[in-house]
């Protein structure tokens, strides 16, 4: 099973929001990291077929999506972001309907629907009206109606968004007991949800694929950039200004700096082993990180 | 199951239950008020509601009968004759008319026969008063179907209506097939409903509010991706939003139906179903009972609505919100109630009677006539006409649209 990604772009009339992608994917979980507006969910879109790319082709085993419509949405199970539609219906109703939008028969909707509810925790919750879910219950039922049909190619769009860390550790082991044989896309701007899941990590900006790499090899590229320095309190106004700022411990009158930098900040600056959250802040800088660094770390 | 889901989306939200309800409740305020204002006259003083209603059954039913040649010449002998006793006679400067008893006991308890017969007499397009019936010429008897017939060729034939000689063709020959004499009796009820039918608009427009979300919902909640991304999100769906949609629509304005017409009949009671529609307008040329009227004008107004229905899902499927439907589709709906009919036969005197406002309205006896290449239609056929490609065309209208929906943030 691959889906080959070949000079993908969609533009909108003022902007593009992607760039002439090309990717090949198979079995596996592909995080998919990047700042809002980075153009991951176009990107989604555009390889769940709802979304018409401007130029470019999306195939499904050597054969063009648009040609094999059906055969190829049966495959498919998406989770869009801000899950919660049909806010009077039940949770069982609402799979019911899913059920059936997928072209699932009635006798095996059934027994799928009880077996997916129990498997996210909320066969209790099955018959009451969504609109009493939590923001995390929803969360749980969108993965859950992507599953239904146990697609080959599962889709989720910040599927964390909003979740407490209690539910994202619950969905991340989801996840992965989904990932045997399939290809599995997930957005997030959580760098921590792709650390622990992703095989692969994609990681986007401004309509470009900017790095895609095993997720144990990813870091190589801000080897030796990564720096721990202890400053005194007066230069901290300065460091910040001038580096990349990962992390900051006070010890006394002095502080503690995590940096990301392509050479030492100082003489006594002592390289240290990057991560993944480096990588983010290399990639994307402070810019990106204004007032959201619980988010996105 | 699609269906099934699809029509549960629709009734299961809360909207749809006010905005149902608030129909129900419009529908049943507009038809009980002829009944609450219904007024009976006598000597005594007025009598309003049901003790009206009865008191004028009572009187109506004892003109019922065969309305013929010699019937209608010996109740308009005998009116004219009371006018020979100076006491029973009235004078206000300009006109003469009957009073006191003369006036409360033949002239009001035959109030609505008196006003039928003179209108046969009177000449097209004008209304006299019964007094006129003294006018009346009976040296020759009534001849009350002849002046019918002459009053209805001269309606056809005169030249301000500018109907062609197939048009006017048409027009005499469906009157050719209405039988004489007229069979006459109480049909209160049935004249309520024909009269008021255009009340039903109300109900039509709230059904098409309650249907605004069907595809445009979809894209405001999101819920698109999840359904086009899914294996019949572009096929199956579709149809079965639509027709969840046209069942709703039809299961709703059905009760509606049951509602504006159940209140007058169980009030005035069902009698008259039988009766012919002339003996409200002698110059209607519709061969046609008070039920046939009936059941064909609601016929054509369930193609206005499917039309509507129709219209209303392929806005639903272009517009991104419920909310940008409801600004193209309410003023459709209420633009048309401030347009007055001109008299003429031009473009706009045709094209206000097929918009939805007079589109439910029952127009026997106006020879509203229009033609397509060779073929002349009534207004009801024409309605029939325009709603029905209506729909032809909106239909895999919406379909595509939605088929075709991109989804974007």
């Amino acid at each position: 099973m691959q889906i080959s990604i070949q000079n993908l772009s969609k533009e909108y009339s003022k902007k593009t929001a992607v760039k002439n992608t090309n990717l090949e994917l198979t079995p596996g979980i592909y995080g998919l990291l990047g700042a809002n507006g980075a153009g991951k969910s176009t990107l989604m879109r555009m390889l769940c077929g709802i979304l018409k790319p401007t130029t470019g082709r999306i195939k499904f085993n050597d054969k063009d999506i648009e040609t094999l419509g059906e055969q190829y949405y049966e495959h498919i199970g998406y989770m869009p972001q801000d899950f919660g539609f049909y806010p009077d219906f039940t949770a069982r109703d609402f799979m019911m309907y899913m059920a059936a939008v997928k072209g699932l028969d009635k006798k095996t909707s059934k027994s799928r629907i009880e077996e997916l509810l129990t498997m996210v925790n909320l066969q209790e919750m099955a018959g009451k009206k969504i609109k009493s879910f939590s923001g995390g219950m929803k969360q749980r039922l969108g993965i859950a109606q992507a599953e239904l049909n146990s697609p080959s190619i599962l889709v989720l769009d910040e599927p964390t968004a909003g979740l407490d860390p209690k539910e994202r550790i619950r969905f991340r082991n989801l996840i992965s007991d989904f990932s045997k044989d399939r290809i599995i896309i997930l957005s997030t701007h959580i760098v921590s949800d792709i650390a622990y899941i992703a095989d692969t990590i994609l990681m986007m900006k401004q309509g470009d694929i900017i790095l895609q790499s095993p997720i144990e090899k990813a870091t190589e590229a801000i080897k030796g950039k990564v720096w721990e320095v202890v400053v005194d309190i007066r230069e901290l106004d300065t460091y910040t200004k001038v580096f990349t700022v990962a992390n900051l411990q006070h010890e006394n009158n002095k502080v503690r700096l995590r940096l990301i930098h392509e050479t030492p900040p100082s003489a006594t600056a002592i390289a240290v082993e990057s991560t993944l959250e480096d990588l983010f802040l290399y990639y994307f800088g402070e810019i990106e990180l204004n007032g959201s660094v619980e988010d996105v770390v | 199951m699609l269906f099934k889901y699809e029509f549960l989306k629709i009734i299961k939200r809360k909207s749809t239950i006010i905005i149902f309800l608030l129909g129900l409740l419009m529908t049943t305020v507009f038809f009980s008020l002829p009944v609450i204002q219904y007024q009976a006259f006598t000597q005594e003083g007025m009598i309003t509601g049901f003790e009206g209603i009865s008191y004028n059954k009572n009187s109506q039913l004892e003109l019922a009968g065969l309305l013929t040649e010699e019937v209608i010449t010996d109740i308009i002998l005998e009116y004219q004759q009371l006018f020979e006793d100076p006491s029973n006679v009235g004078y206000d400067g300009r006109d003469e008319f009957l009073i006191g008893d003369a006036y409360w006991e033949f002239v009001v308890p035959r109030t609505k026969f008196l006003r039928m017969v003179m209108n046969n007499y009177s000449p097209p397009d004008i209304i006299l008063t019964v007094d006129r019936l003294r006018e009346v010429d009976l040296s020759h008897g009534a001849q009350f179907y002849e002046t019918r017939s002459n009053k209805i060729e001269t309606l056809v034939q005169n030249p301000e209506r500018e109907l062609s000689v197939s048009q006017q063709d048409f027009w005499l020959e469906k009157n050719s097939q209405v039988e004489t004499s007229f069979e006459y009796g109480f049909s209160e009820g049935w004249d309520v409903i024909l009269s008021a039918t255009e009340l039903l608009l109300f109900g039509i427009l709230l059904v098409c509010i309650i249907l605004a979300p069907v595809f445009a919902g979809e894209y405001q909640s999101g819920a698109d991706a999840i359904i086009l991304s899914s294996k019949y999100g572009k096929t199956k769906v579709i149809v079965a939003k639509i027709l969840a949609a046209l069942v709703f629509g039809l299961l709703a304005f059905s009760l509606y139906v049951i509602m504006a017409c159940s209140i007058p009949l169980l009030a005035f009671g069902v009698e008259g179903w039988n009766l012919p529609i002339q003996i409200t307008n002698t110059v209607i040329p519709y061969p046609l009972t008070f039920l046939q009227a009936t059941v064909i004008n609601f016929l054509v107004i369930y193609i206005v609505l499917i039309g509507l229905i129709s219209l209303t899902l392929l806005v639903s499927a272009k517009m991104k919100s419920p909310y940008f439907v409801l600004m193209i589709m309410v003023p459709l709906f209420f633009i048309p109630l401030f347009l007055q009919p001109d008299g003429t036969t031009g473009f706009y005197n045709l094209l206000i009677y097929l918009l939805p406002y007079r589109a439910t309205m029952s127009t026997f006896s106006q020879f509203i006539t229009y033609q397509v290449g060779g073929i002349v239609l009534d207004a009801f056929m024409a309605r029939v006409l325009l709603y029905g490609l209506m729909s032809i065309i909106t239909l895999p209208l919406a379909r595509y649209v939605f088929k075709k929906h991109q989804v974007s943030a």
